[in-house]
């Protein structure tokens, strides 16, 4: 394999997928061209200034963040569908349609879904 | 010959993708080197003294498919989370006593190389 798509559609806090999701691309990335795709509630992940002290958990937009080698696509119809589009999201990512989206998943050599 | 992994994420009995994995690996063995990498909830399935009373015990199965030649590592940190601690000394090819015979622990880097030396890769998840 030379190129892996990580897909994630659940949100970031609640549960371990997201987080699982960032640290096996991350570790990933010396070795195989990484994709993150985000679909579904995977968008939020992506908003800024999220404050997640409260949960007691890591803020995992800035861990994103850090990545900046990480190749992160955002799913744009699943941003509109949450009324997001208006919001402040990182900087490291690129927003793509649902064409462009499958078309990056589907010429991946293998996708893993969180 | 070619390789294959599979990925799972779920625990066993909650989703029937541990006992697809098992089927899919025996089958595949005939032909792929067979990687099995265990993440997060997953990390639960090796786990000895199961009880499931009307489903096949997840982690006999998964044992006996490392005397076949499949390779099972689980996740580091996903095990460490759910109590699951490696120990220095390898016993019966594990190293977690709580673990059944031929499934270690170890870093998630492992994933990563499985992945590269892959031809293919099967992700079980919901």
């Amino acid at each position: 394999m030379k190129s892996v798509f990580y897909l994630l559609d659940t949100v970031p806090y609640g549960n371990e997928k997201a987080f699982g999701a960032l640290n096996a691309a991350a570790v990933s990335l010396s070795r195989i061209d990484v994709t993150l795709g985000l679909y579904g509630d995977g968008v939020y992940l992506v908003i800024a200034g999220q404050d997640s002290r409260k949960l007691g958990l890591p803020n995992l937009a800035d861990i994103l963040y850090a990545y900046g080698e990480l190749r992160v696509l955002v799913h744009e119809p699943s941003v509109v569908e949450r009324g997001l589009f208006g919001e402040t999201f990182i900087e490291t990512l690129e927003l793509v349609d649902e064409e462009d989206f499958f078309e990056v998943m589907e010429s991946s050599d293998c996708v893993i879904s969180f | 010959m070619k390789t294959l992994t599979i990925v799972l994420t779920d625990g066993p009995y909650i989703s029937e993708y541990a006992e697809t994995a098992y089927k899919l690996a025996e089958a595949a063995l005939q032909e792929y080197k067979v990687n099995i990498f265990l993440y997060l909830d997953a990390v639960h399935i090796p786990k000895k003294g199961q009880d499931p009373s009307f489903f096949t015990n997840a982690g006999q199965l998964f044992s006996g498919l490392t005397v076949k030649g499949v390779i099972i590592r689980a996740c580091a940190r996903c095990a460490a989370a759910r109590g699951y601690l490696p120990e220095e000394e390898i016993i019966q090819g594990s190293n977690c006593r709580d673990y059944f015979p031929g499934i270690q622990i170890t870093s998630l880097y492992e994933l990563s190389e499985m992945l590269s030396e892959s031809d293919r890769v099967i992700s079980l998840s919901r």
